[in-house]
Parts: structure tokens; sequence; C-alpha cells
């Protein structure tokens, strides 16, 4: 579905009188306080299927060093000089921008389309936005759903831009404001790390050392600590990339991971927030009084 | 003012958000790019002491332990201790290193996860780097790591104590087997367990102590907000493991100044639920 293209049932019921919200009573309330009056529940919905990549390293029998899809890929080789299949003698961390460009590609349509929704109700931004991204019954199909309520300022021109959009809503959406922020949009990334792990990260995942116990201590695995280093490096260098010259508040890093094989995993790391910009110079706060309840 | 009166803001909110709003559509700054995991409330606590977040920043490591380590054997499993030490002091330091990359003066509400498995253990740290509002970066040796939340930053500051870095210390004791005859004879009763009580004594103390070490190492007066987790091990029936971190600190000024905190008293009644069990 082209983002321009809502449904026709949505734009019949868009147009007509009584406003819907998602917000509960409390933060409703500070919304017109803060001169934002809720204008209707707005949504985007995108189911997308991820493709598969033929990195040459679908099975151990293929050397994957041959393969790149661009972004992150580091190569490991047994230094043991042993010939077995049952030996582990390459070993690759890569980047798979395939599957960070299907998720991101999800959450972009969502987010469009729920924009596209706001922007059919006049709105000048959306508020509180809850966005999910769910497994459906094929492990390759994600849904990404983004709800959230658009608004409008009040005693404000009708809008020229695209509305905003933040996380945020109610007494915390006012004291970002407050303190001279002004939400742009809700901003989000993932990467995604496979290992195929080698001889020395399997050795030392499953246990190494048993027989050698007495004489061999601790040792840092280094290709796992690389590869979940890299997922979390490439999630905040993908933001920053989209941030511009503003900033990222109140960012949530999700990591998530799935062994196949004994040291052989892929890592996913995805970062959420609010992007923000400054539109007046902070006033320094009095600090804070401190307080305790008597009950 | 008394203490007393009511304090409001005389800001006129809907006037800065018709500001803001307007300010959208113009040409976006061209400096002044940041990320932070805090919440909008602990960025004006640090704004209330002069101070700005600067950058997400994490540190990670993984250390190999033996598999057969866990389940035969006395006294302490020094290699698991060790593996736990050396991930907890490698992950900081990655930490520790982005902050200063970053021109950070320190890094505060660290989110420590620990995974103790049969096979490895790993340390995971995340946090923002924050410094003075527009300071210099200082020198990497001069760069603070803490678990403490903006809000406890805050409020270390104002009493006049300083965050030092993270302290951690860890333990595996092994529980020794009770031989089977006496096994058998206290099948029946209600008797303690000796060997695993004297294990988690022992784990404790080497813990406490490894972090009160660490402590020292860093020229701290002492530790705050300790966590500890304790217990035995899912893979590991006859191991304890015993494991505790914190922020290091130090008191910068001559004494410690005292916050006085307003008491309050919510005039509020309790709320009186209608328990719909009570027509059972």
């Amino acid at each position: 579905m082209a983002p321009t293209d809502l449904p026709e049932a949505a734009q019949r019921r868009l147009s007509e009188g009584a406003f819907s919200s998602a917000l509960g009573v409390s933060d409703f309330a500070a919304c017109l306080e803060m001169g934002l009056e809720p204008v209707g529940l707005v949504q985007g919905f995108c189911a997308m299927q991820q493709g598969s990549y033929m990195m040459g390293g679908l099975s151990r029998s293929l050397s994957p060093y041959g393969g790149s899809a661009g972004g992150y890929v580091q190569n490991y080789q047994c230094s043991h000089g042993m010939i077995s299949n049952e030996h582990r003698t390459w070993g690759q961390n890569y980047e798979q921008t395939w599957v960070e460009t299907a998720w991101m590609q999800g959450f972009t349509s969502s987010f469009s389309r729920m924009l596209e929704e706001a922007g059919e109700l006049g709105a000048h931004g959306v508020v509180g936005v809850v966005d999910t991204v769910t497994r459906l019954t094929d492990a390759k199909v994600l849904e990404f759903h983004m709800v959230g309520t658009a608004v409008k300022v009040l005693d404000a021109p009708a809008p020229t831009t695209p509305p905003w959009s933040t996380y945020l809503a109610g007494q915390r959406l006012s004291k970002l404001f407050e303190a001279g922020l002004v939400p742009v949009s809700i901003i989000a990334s993932i990467s995604s790390i496979r290992v195929w792990a080698y001889c020395t990260t399997e050795f030392l995942m499953g246990g190494a050392g048993t027989m050698l116990r007495n004489s061999s201590g601790p040792q840092e695995i280094d290709q796992i600590v690389s590869a979940k280093s890299q997922a979390r490096f490439i999630a905040r260098s993908n933001v920053r990339a989209q941030l511009g010259s503003d900033s990222l508040r109140g960012a949530n890093l999700e990591l998530g991971e799935w062994e196949f094989e004994r040291g052989d995993y892929e890592f996913q790391a995805v970062l959420r927030g609010n992007r923000v910009r400054r539109f007046k110079n902070f006033d320094p706060l009095p600090v804070p009084r401190a307080t305790v309840r008597l009950s | 003012m008394s203490g007393l009166e009511a304090t409001s803001s005389s800001l006129d909110v809907k006037a800065e958000v018709r500001r803001a709003n307007a300010f959208l559509a113009e040409k976006p700054p061209t400096t002044g790019a940041g990320t932070s995991d805090l919440s909008i409330d602990e960025e004006l606590n640090l704004h209330s002491i002069g101070w700005e977040p600067v950058e997400l920043v994490s540190g990670l490591s993984v250390f190999s332990t033996p598999a057969g380590l866990w389940n035969w054997g006395q006294g302490e499993i020094v290699m698991a201790g060790e593996a736990h030490q050396r991930a907890f002091v490698s992950a900081s330091q990655r930490l520790h290193n982005e902050a200063a990359k970053v021109g950070a003066h320190g890094v505060v509400g660290v989110h420590v996860e620990r995974q103790v498995y049969s096979t490895h253990i790993e340390i995971s740290l995340l946090g923002t780097a924050v410094r003075p509002v527009g300071a210099k970066p200082v020198d990497a040796s001069g760069v603070f790591v803490s678990d403490l939340s903006a809000r406890d930053f805050t409020l270390l500051m104002v009493a006049g104590w300083q965050p030092l870095g993270l302290a951690s210390g860890a333990s595996f004791v092994y529980a020794p087997r009770r031989n089977v005859g006496t096994a058998l004879q206290q099948k029946s009763q209600n008797v303690e367990l000796t060997n695993y009580t004297e294990a988690m004594y022992s784990a404790r103390e080497t813990a406490m102590e490894r972090m009160q070490r660490d402590a020292i190492a860093l020229k701290g007066d002492g530790v705050v907000e300790v966590k500890l987790v304790e217990g035995p091990m899912r893979f590991a029936g006859h191991a304890v493991g015993f494991a505790v971190w914190g922020t290091v600190v130090r008191l910068t000024k001559e004494s410690h100044h005292s916050v006085a905190p307003l008491k309050v008293v919510s005039l509020n009644d309790t709320d009186v639920a209608f328990d719909t069990a009570a027509l059972a």
C-alpha cells in the first residue's frame, strides 16, 4: 500500500465529528494543559517478510569468506592445523544487512502510514506512540503496528510540515517542552549479527578446559564479545545517522539472541527513542528540594 | 521562602508549545547531537546541578569457564570467581573507554546485566555518559562509572560526595556432598544442611572482600547501593554463588552536606476499595 493511499473507510471515519484517543485520563488532561487538543487515534500497520540472502555460509560445508552483503564482517581462522570435517577451521561474524533493511522498511512503512492518518486530521503532532513488532506464524514474517494520538496545537496556524511524533505523553511531554526540547519524531534502528563460530569459540562456549582444568584459566571469548559489541555499536551508529544535529532522548536498547548450534548465534540490537531538537536555551533549574513523605 | 509555600512554575506552557511547534518549521540547527537513555526527569535532575547527557555507551565481556568445574570439588571454585571478576573488569574498562572517547566525565545509570552459565560468564554494562554542561574532556583516568541513577547521582553530588567507579566481587563455592550414611540418617529429619550454610558464608566473605579491595584501590570511602545476587545455580546442585557490585564514593567536601529533606504529609484518605470477595 502506498503511503498516500488511505483506505476509504479510514478517510470517512477520520472526517467525522467525534475524536478518539489512546491517552489515559491524566495524560489527556496534561495534553489540554499544554494546549494540545487530541483529534484522533491514528495507526499504521505493515506485515513484512524477511528474505534470505545467499551469503555462502548457509552450511558448514561452504566457506563464507567469499560473500558479503556490506557492513561489518570479521573472519576467524583456526590455528591448530587440523583437517577434519568435525573441526571448525573457519569462523565468521557478519552483519545481516538484509534483515536490518526488512525491519527498517516495516517500521518506516507503519510509521509513515500512522503519520498519514494524522495528516488527514490536520494534526501538528502525534503523542504517546506505542509501537509493537510481533512475529507472525511464519518466523520470517513480522507485523509492525504503530498507534498514537494525533493532536493539534491550539491557536497555531495549520501545519505546513509533516506531523512531529513522540513516545512521550502527559507530564513527561510537558517537562520536555519546559526543558526547551521539542519532539521531532520517534526513531528506531536495528542491527543483526550472525556468528559462525570457529573451533576456539566453539570449544570455549562449550566449556573447554575440562581436561586442562588445573592449567587453563578462564579466557575471554573474543568472537562473541566482538559480535555483541558490534551489534550495539551498529544500532547506535544507525540511529546517529538518522539524527542529524538532533538528539536522542529516552532511548531503549533491547538485545536478543538465538543459538543455532554450539557457538553459532544471531544477535540483534533494537534501539528506540525520541528524536528531539532544542528550541531555546536551557534555563538552569534550582536544585530540586528533597522531600520525605510521612505516612 | 518558608519551605511550606507551594512552588509553581511561572512558565506559560501553552506558549512554549506553540513556540516549539513553530520552531520545527525553521531550518534545523547544525550542532548539538547526543544520545541518552535517561528519562526527562533524570535529565532535569542532571541539569539542576549543571550536568548534561552526552552519549549512550556500553561495555561487554564474556569469559569461558571449564564445563566440569561446578559439581565436584571442595572449597572455592576459583576459576569461576576469576572469570566473573575479569569479565566485570573488562566490561567496565570498555565502558570507561567509550565514555572517555566522547569527552564525558563519567557514566551514570549503568544497567548491569550478568549471566552465569556452566560454560561461560557474561557481563554487560549500558549507561549514559555525562559531563558538566559544555565542559572540556578530562584525562581518561578521571572518568567515573556508576550504576547510580541520575537522580541519585544528583543527590550524592549535592551532599558533597563523588562517585569514583564500580566495584565488584564474586565467589562460587562447593557445598560438599554428605556421605551416604549421613544423608540417609538425615533424610526424614528437620536438620540444617551446614554444608550449604557454610558454603554461602564462605562465598559471601570472599565476594565482599573482593569488592572492598576494588573500593580501596579506587581510593574510595565506601560503596553505596550495593546489589547482591546469591544462591545456587540451576546447572550446579552442589555449588553456591555470591556476587556483589556497587558504586564507590568519596567525600569531596570537608563534611557531608545535609540535604535536609522537607517532610510532607499527604492529606488524602487511603482509598477504600470495594471488595467483591467479601460478598462470597
